[in-house]
């Protein structure tokens, strides 16, 4: 599903910084993988470049066999809303619209008919558990509601691929716990492949893979069985 | 300094394009102030610097308004013991292919007394002045004058004169300096006599220079003149030619004054708007500063500092600006001066004053802090807790637009009881002033009003973009508002200057479908306000005779002092124009005041006359003339257009008996019925054109003269609407800049769940446009009532004239779309940087 070969970035600046070095990942489709190194080490720079945020200095990334270097940057905008779901530390919601309104908005960006957009923002945040605060505003609701409302916009297309960068990141433990769970369930149901970027461990452990990234090398690739996982849910 | 060092620098480094903008609008608006009355005092300057060369060693001037006085003045100036020297002078500025020229008719025999004439070689003609009389066709003309047509001496120059097309001939060349540079080189000199007769002038001069004996004081001698005299002469240094100039031209200097005073009003706006988003912006750097000990003064000191040194910046910009912007202005305004009150002068460079620029400069930076201040105060009380929460806003507060509100709606209030009782001046623009500032106050509530209804439309439109556009307005009033009423102030200006140009557009064609009725004019210039020759009065019974022919009215018009000011004195045939084309009466007995008029025992007065002199119905004039005092009463008020400083209207028949002056300036022509008016004019033209200087215009020639005077008058007008558009251009880009700045991660958000380059350059532009939407409607409202005030302020300290309230709808028409276009340009610089921006920054952007 996620396919990455060579790939390097280097940001230009006074010094030139080598962020991700001829870097190879293959993820396969309905993959949960957690992403975990020290700060600076390359995972937000990874996740970004999958997500097609920013583009490589070298190399290949392929996202559901789509070459990525090849396309426009209004190109790379559609493979985002077509095949990728966002979920961010700090939610990223739009706080002057509504729980609806931002779940709604990247069906609208899409182009969906009006009615389409509303039945699939309250069944979206009806699996989020907030059916009952689709009018409120992002300021009314309390962290975790807020990462909710997040997740629901990033499955607003159902996105093959979620990438969630620190989840629970500004979250307390019992909230991001209820987040993580909520991230596996979906996993389950919807069979996307998700990414996490992580530094917390309980959230890597609980993905059958987690992969160590330090001075933007792979340098760890554990496998776990099911058992692992089931535990972390518990 | 270190605060600024550390921390002022590297902000207005990042934000640069911002900082640029900030100070355009002061730029502008210090560039108008000064490049407007820099133009306007070179034009005085090269007045005054003409008079003063001109004048040589004359200490007064005897005049009599522009009729002049006869020859015997002279004789008995010249017997008063106290007087060394006196010269007649007769001056005039005469149309050439090289632009004006300035002819003074000078008796060269006691003229070397007062004025030296550096002539180049040794002449006969000239070392010996009465040869230079007896050749009337002799000429003097300045080396300036001589190297731009080619001349040299013994040159032959062709003039129109009332004589006919004569021959001059050039028996003298003056070495440059001294009188030689007056009126920028372009002056001739002329036997007084040769001037007499070819200017029409009769056995009159223009006036008498003086000097006094050794020993004898100014005063002394003017009070020796002037007991000699009577009342009907004025005795006055040269210098005070430069204070009536003053004086005529008031309306036009107050003109500019507003137009620059405006536009470093919305300059403010801009800056106010840049500091209230720094601090909002700045927050979380407020309070890392509050939280290390910083107190709150020292944070209101560091952001008043900033607004200095952007003001001073952008005045010393400003000041530059001005100085070429003044380069390019001056010849038009001159040109515009001499054409609206006949005053000549030649304004070639600039003359640069350092008090003008201090002055500019010192209010670009009093301006600029006065802008910051209440950003200062918001700063020095942002709450460094508050502050450091990430993503937390300290929104303006509820309190603070309610106590907004209120101040508006007492100031709205205020100025609503004004206009009832706005027959005192000061309460009238008190008034006008807290009308303004009630505007101002209420911009931010209105256009939070405003945009939430824009909202539901924004979003039918474009759901995701015209919502967030929306949002974008309504989350940020602060930057929302300032950029709105600086549109609005802005576009009412343009209301109301528009407004009044369209309102004294139609009162002007119903004058000139009135008063200017007759089917040829004969003058002695293409200009009809021209009054530099004169015909003889016998010219009238000769254009009667003319077949077809059916009647002539004879005008004067000469500028006399009255109550203190030079008023036009029109005389004519009274009877004739009751008849012909009789003005509308605005007070006064129609029926009586034309006869009383007519029969020399009064006077009627323009209305604008009565409004900016000071006159009423009834009120007896006591105009000074040689010949005394002539007592008159103004027996009716007339509308009458022909002087923007009033005029009154005499019987010729009195204006003779007072004057001694029977010549014309303009013979207004009626057609027979059946007689073709190009016909009659050929026949004019055929019978007289070759004796003496003539033009016939035909009434639509008059009528389109009119119209273009007008529209040069206007043409300030539309300077000050493209000040006024361009800086709310300035306001809107400042603001959208700065909305790009502050939605960066929500664009950034937009972009990330699949929003494309197109549909985020879509909420910019609908964004702008909603600014540009809300300044418009605001601006058309605010405008309907400023153009109230422009009326009244027209009206009453103006040009005095009633004109009736026209809103005008053409303009605000064709408003819409230019703000609209305006708007969507200034969004295509933020709307890129919107798109082009990483993404990945724009992410993490906090």
């Amino acid at each position: 599903m996620i396919h990455l070969q060579g790939v390097t970035k280097q940001f230009a600046g006074k010094r030139q910084v080598t962020a991700l070095e001829r870097l190879d990942l293959h993820l396969a489709r309905g993959e949960m993988v957690s992403i975990v190194g020290p700060s600076g080490s390359g995972k937000s720079t990874l996740l970004n470049l999958i997500g097609g945020l920013d583009r490589p200095t070298e190399g290949e990334i392929k996202i559901d066999g789509q070459a990525l270097s090849t396309l426009s940057d209004d190109g790379l905008t559609r493979v985002r809303r077509d095949k990728i779901g966002f979920i961010f530390q700090f939610f990223n919601l739009l706080p002057t619209l509504s729980c609806l309104e931002n779940v709604s908005l990247p069906l609208h960006l899409r182009g969906w008919p009006r009615k389409k957009i509303d039945e699939r923002a309250r069944e979206l945040l009806d699996l989020v558990q907030l059916s009952g605060r689709l009018e409120h505003l992002p300021d009314e609701l309390s962290g975790g509601e807020r990462q909710r409302v997040a997740i629901a916009r990033a499955l607003s297309v159902f996105p093959p691929v979620l990438l969630a960068d620190e989840p629970t990141g500004n979250l307390d433990t019992h909230t991001g716990a209820e987040i993580l769970k909520l991230i596996h369930d979906l996993h389950d149901r919807l069979g996307a492949t998700i990414l996490i970027v992580t530094h917390d461990m309980v959230v890597a452990e609980s993905c059958p893979r987690t992969i160590g990234i330090r001075d933007g090398r792979i340098v760890t690739d554990v496998r776990r069985g099911d058992a692992r996982r089931e535990m972390s849910r518990a | 300094m270190m605060l600024l060092r550390l921390i002022s620098w590297p902000y207005a480094r990042k934000h640069l394009l911002r900082w640029l903008l900030t100070m355009a609008g002061i730029v502008l608006g210090v560039g108008v102030f000064v490049g407007m009355h820099t133009a306007n005092q070179s034009v005085l300057a090269a007045f005054r610097e003409t008079i003063d060369k001109v004048a040589g060693t004359t200490q007064l001037q005897i005049t009599a308004g522009e009729p002049g006085f006869g020859e015997e003045v002279l004789e008995k100036v010249q017997s008063l013991p106290e007087v060394r020297a006196a010269a007649p002078v007769i001056e005039a500025t005469v149309s050439t292919g090289q632009g004006n020229l300035l002819i003074l008719g000078v008796d060269m025999l006691g003229d070397r007394s007062l004025r030296t004439y550096d002539l180049e070689g040794t002449d006969e003609a000239i070392d010996d002045p009465l040869i230079f009389l007896a050749q009337a066709d002799s000429l003097i003309v300045t080396r300036t004058f001589a190297e731009k047509n080619g001349l040299q001496v013994n040159s032959r120059v062709p003039m129109r004169t009332m004589q006919g097309d004569l021959i001059f001939t050039v028996r003298g060349i003056m070495k440059p300096g001294g009188l030689a540079s007056a009126f920028g080189g372009d002056l001739a000199i002329m036997d007084i006599y040769a001037a007499q007769k070819f200017f029409g002038r009769g056995r009159r001069f223009d006036r008498v220079d003086l000097a006094l004996l050794d020993g004898v004081t100014l005063a002394d001698g003017s009070a020796k003149l002037r007991a000699l005299l009577g009342s009907g002469y004025e005795v006055s240094p040269p210098s005070s030619r430069g204070e009536q100039f003053e004086q005529t031209s008031r309306i036009y200097s107050l003109a500019s004054n507003i137009t620059s005073i405006f536009a470093l009003f919305i300059g403010m706006f801009i800056i106010y708007n840049t500091f209230a988003i720094a601090v909002t912006q700045r927050r979380s750097e407020i309070g890392i500063l509050r939280a290390l000990g910083a107190t709150r003064s020292q944070i209101r000191t560091l952001f008043l500092t900033e607004s200095a040194i952007a003001g001073s910046i952008g005045s010393g910009l400003g000041v530059l600006f001005g100085i070429v912007m003044a380069h390019a202005m001056a010849s038009y305004i001159g040109n515009i001066l001499t054409e609206v009150y006949g005053v000549a002068q030649r304004a070639d460079g600039i003359q640069v004053d350092p008090v003008l620029i201090g002055g500019a400069w010192a209010m670009g930076i009093v301006t600029s802090l006065f802008a910051a201040v209440i950003p200062a105060r918001a700063a020095a009380y942002v709450d460094p807790v508050k502050a450091l929460q990430k993503g937390r806003n300290q929104a303006l507060s509820e309190g603070e637009s309610l106590l907004r509100r209120w101040a508006a709606v007492g100031c709205a209030a205020a100025a609503v009881i004004a206009v009832i009782f706005s027959h005192s001046t000061a309460i009238f623009y008190a008034g006008f002033v807290l009308g303004g500032v009630a505007a101002v106050l209420l911009a931010p509530s209105l256009t939070l009003w405003l945009s939430r209804f824009l909202r539901p439309l924004l979003a039918f439109l474009r759901p995701v973009e015209g919502t967030l556009a929306a949002d974008s307005l309504i989350q940020s009033p602060r930057r929302t508002s300032g950029t709105v009423a600086a549109l609005m102030l802005s576009l009412a200006l343009v209301i109301s200057l528009g407004g009044l140009a369209r309102s004294s557009y139609d009162s002007l064609a119903d004058w000139m479908r009135i008063a200017l009725n007759p089917d040829l004019f004969v003058t002695t210039a293409q200009s009809v306000t021209s009054r530099t020759f004169v015909f003889p009065a016998s010219l009238g019974d000769g254009l009667r005779a003319i077949p077809g022919v059916d009647e002539v009215q004879l005008v004067r018009s000469v500028r006399v002092p009255v109550k203190g000011g030079p008023v036009m004195l029109v005389a004519l045939d009274i009877g004739s124009v009751e008849r012909r084309a009789k003005l509308p009466a605005v007070e006064g007995d129609a029926a009586t005041m034309y006869r009383r008029t007519e029969r020399g025992e009064a006077v009627l007065a323009s209305e604008n006359f009565v409004r900016l002199h000071g006159g009423k119905l009834g009120e007896v004039l006591e105009i000074a003339a040689p010949s005394g005092v002539l007592k008159l009463p103004i027996a009716g008020i007339v509308r009458d257009f022909s002087d923007q400083q009033g005029s009154l209207l005499i019987s010729r028949q009195a204006y003779i008996r007072f004057w001694n002056d029977d010549s014309v300036n303009v013979f207004r022509v009626y057609v027979k019925q059946g007689a073709q008016d190009s016909d009659v004019r050929q026949r004019i033209l055929d019978t007289f054109g070759k004796q003496q200087r003539l033009f016939v215009l035909t009434n639509k020639d008059v009528r389109d003269y009119v119209t273009r005077l007008t529209d040069q008058w206007f043409g300030l007008t539309y300077v000050q609407i493209a000040v006024a558009v361009l800086v709310a251009i300035l306001g809107i880009v400042n603001a959208l800049t700065v909305s790009i700045t502050d939605r960066r991660r929500e664009l950034g958000v937009l972009q990330a769940v699949g929003g494309l380059r197109q549909q985020i350059r879509h909420t910019v532009w609908m964004e702008a446009a909603a600014i540009g939407f809300i300044g418009l409607v605001l601006g058309l409202l605010l405008g309907a009532v400023e153009l109230y005030y422009a009326i009244e302020i027209s009206r009453r300290d103006l040009v005095g004239i009633d004109i009736g309230y026209a809103y005008p709808f053409r303009t605000a028409l064709a408003l819409a779309p230019v703000i609209l276009i305006a708007a969507f340009l200034a969004a295509v610089g933020p709307s890129e940087s919107a798109v082009r921006g990483s993404l990945v920054e724009a992410l993490e952007y906090e």
